[in-house]
């Protein structure tokens, strides 16, 4: 088996960074973290990570798909655009129903969507799925 | 429903007699209100629709519209106006008939200025109150939502973050461990998930309660929410070997309601049809089109209600603890949120049941009006006004 996969996760959340991280890790993958979107979006850079969990409000109710939106289509970030991201929320809904023109718009439209807290196998059957990809 | 400020001094006089609109004219004048007078209902009706007053004088005998029939008129226009009447000479028994159909006062010809300005001086002090009375209850109910908003986000983010750190551990744990440890950590999760199940309906419910759930108001189809419900629920079914039946016809007329909301509330009636079901049991989802509703059912085979809690099932919390229920898990407040919908929608809903045969839950909704016009041809300018365009769906 080639090198372990490298997942980050950006979520300013302490706790469910750590469960996360150690569910992650037992699963084999390596695991960096970032707490905010700025630095999120910096180590996505540095480290170029082969799938990003990424929380949807972490200052700002919004800011997840602000990340998003930086990652995919800002020029300084142009290495990463191809990233896949799993969005993570405690709001329940769909994001295209919360933001009705996202649908339109792929720039702010994580490559998949889960809720807090995470229903583990549904999560990590996710993340197989967009590291197979 | 909020007066414009400049017309909520004004008041609207309606009588067929010309001498005593032209004398409620002279006595109200140097009162300092806005008084407008119409001959007829209809002409009056129109005119309290546009300016909202805060009082309406209506004489109780008039040939063509009365005015009891204006009275029911103006109920259906759900303002705050209040009404005095004018009867005739010795009549209080059709004094007493206007009043129990909402007036707030008689006047008995004949009456002077003065009697009348003071009838009018209540009746303005009575809307005023009853005007802030409205706009206190919706203050309440604003602060009441902010208030469970804030909680509910305040409990569902620790114990999310509880649920997650056992959910982890069980996963980390693997089969090797101690069966009770396992068998402990699960059920606490467990509990974890019922009491943010809990948090998320009483957020529902107050969403709902404060206007904020069903908010739109447009054509919805039944029978696309009802297969994709039912969709949706096939492999919940399968594990309680219940089957599910789509009888709603493809013609169904469609709705006047919020698809979000109605899809929610589909969702709690067909998922609870399957829940006290029993097994090798079936849900039938059925729909009757009339003039001006829709209703729709859901029927099951399961447990039924039995007939002392029939009126209590749509209250908030209350779930029906006996044998026929043990075993089920829920939180008392899917029906609650099924009813509020239901209501706000301007429907209703109601419960069938027999205990041990089954229940049979049916939605009455508005039909949505037919469309007058044919749709315009593509190319005119007026159908990418009416929202025929690419564009229509972005709410």
């Amino acid at each position: 088996m080639a090198d372990k996969a490298k997942i980050l996760i950006i979520d300013d959340d302490e706790d469910y960074l750590a469960s996360t991280r150690s569910l992650l890790e037992s699963e084999g993958y390596d695991v960096a973290v970032a707490t905010s979107g700025h630095d999120g979006l910096e180590a996505a850079r540095a480290s170029k990570p082969d799938l990003i969990v990424l929380d949807i409000m972490m200052e700002s109710p919004v800011e997840g798909y602000t990340v998003v939106q930086a990652l995919k289509f800002h020029d300084e970030y142009g290495d990463v655009a191809e990233i896949p991201v799993v969005m993570v929320s405690s709001v329940k809904e769909d994001p295209s129903s919360r933001f009705p023109m996202a649908a339109e718009v792929p720039m702010i439209m994580p490559d998949a969507y889960m809720t807090k807290p995470l229903e583990i196998p549904k999560f990590l059957e996710c993340v197989r799925k967009m590291l197979g990809a | 429903m909020n007066q414009p400020a400049e017309t909520a001094d004004s008041i609207i006089v309606i009588d067929d007699d010309e001498t005593m609109r032209r004398a409620c004219q002279a006595a109200l004048r140097r009162t300092g209100y806005q008084v407008e007078t119409y001959p007829d209902g209809s002409s009056g009706l129109a005119r309290i629709a546009e300016i909202h007053p805060a009082v309406l004088i209506v004489d109780l005998k008039m040939p063509g519209m009365s005015g009891m029939e204006v009275i029911a008129e103006l109920k259906k226009l759900n303002l705050d106006t209040v009404v005095v009447v004018i009867t005739g000479f010795a009549t209080v028994g059709t004094a007493v008939d206007a009043m129990k159909a909402g007036a707030y006062d008689f006047i008995p010809k004949p009456f002077t200025a003065e009697e009348l300005r003071a009838i009018i001086a209540r009746a303005m002090e009575r809307q005023r109150l009853s005007a802030e009375a409205k706009r206190l209850r919706q203050e309440k109910e604003a602060q009441a939502h902010s208030f469970i908003t804030f909680v509910s986000h305040q409990l569902q983010s620790p114990l999310g973050a509880v649920r997650q750190y056992l959910d982890v551990l069980l996963h980390q744990m693997g089969d090797e461990a101690p069966a009770q440890q396992r068998e402990w950590i699960e059920r606490s999760s467990r509990k974890i998930s019922e009491m943010l199940q809990i948090i998320a309906d009483w957020l529902t419910l107050s969403k709902v309660e404060g206007g904020q759930l069903a908010t739109e108001r447009s054509p919805v189809r039944w029978q696309d929410l009802v297969a994709k419900a039912l969709a949706g629920l096939t492999n919940t079914a399968r594990r309680k070997r219940v089957s599910l039946h789509n009888e709603v016809s493809d013609n169904l007329p469609p709705v006047t309601g919020d698809e979000t909301a109605l899809r929610m509330l589909l969702s709690n009636l067909v998922s609870n049809a399957i829940k006290y079901n029993r097994p090798d049991g079936e849900v039938k989802v059925q729909a009757a089109a009339e003039d001006q509703t829709v209703s729709l059912s859901v029927v099951d085979t399961g447990v039924g209600v039995a007939p002392e809690h029939q009126p209590h099932v749509f209250e908030e919390f209350y779930r029906v603890k006996d044998k026929s229920t043990a075993g089920t898990a829920g939180t008392g407040m899917g029906l609650p949120i099924c009813k509020k919908i239901a209501n706000e929608l301007g429907g209703q809903i109601t419960l069938a049941s027999e205990a041990g045969r089954g229940s049979t839950f049916t939605v009455v909704l508005p039909r949505a009006p037919t469309q007058k016009s044919p749709p315009d041809p593509p190319a005119s300018s007026a159908s990418a006004e009416r929202g025929d365009g690419p564009l229509s769906d972005a709410r």
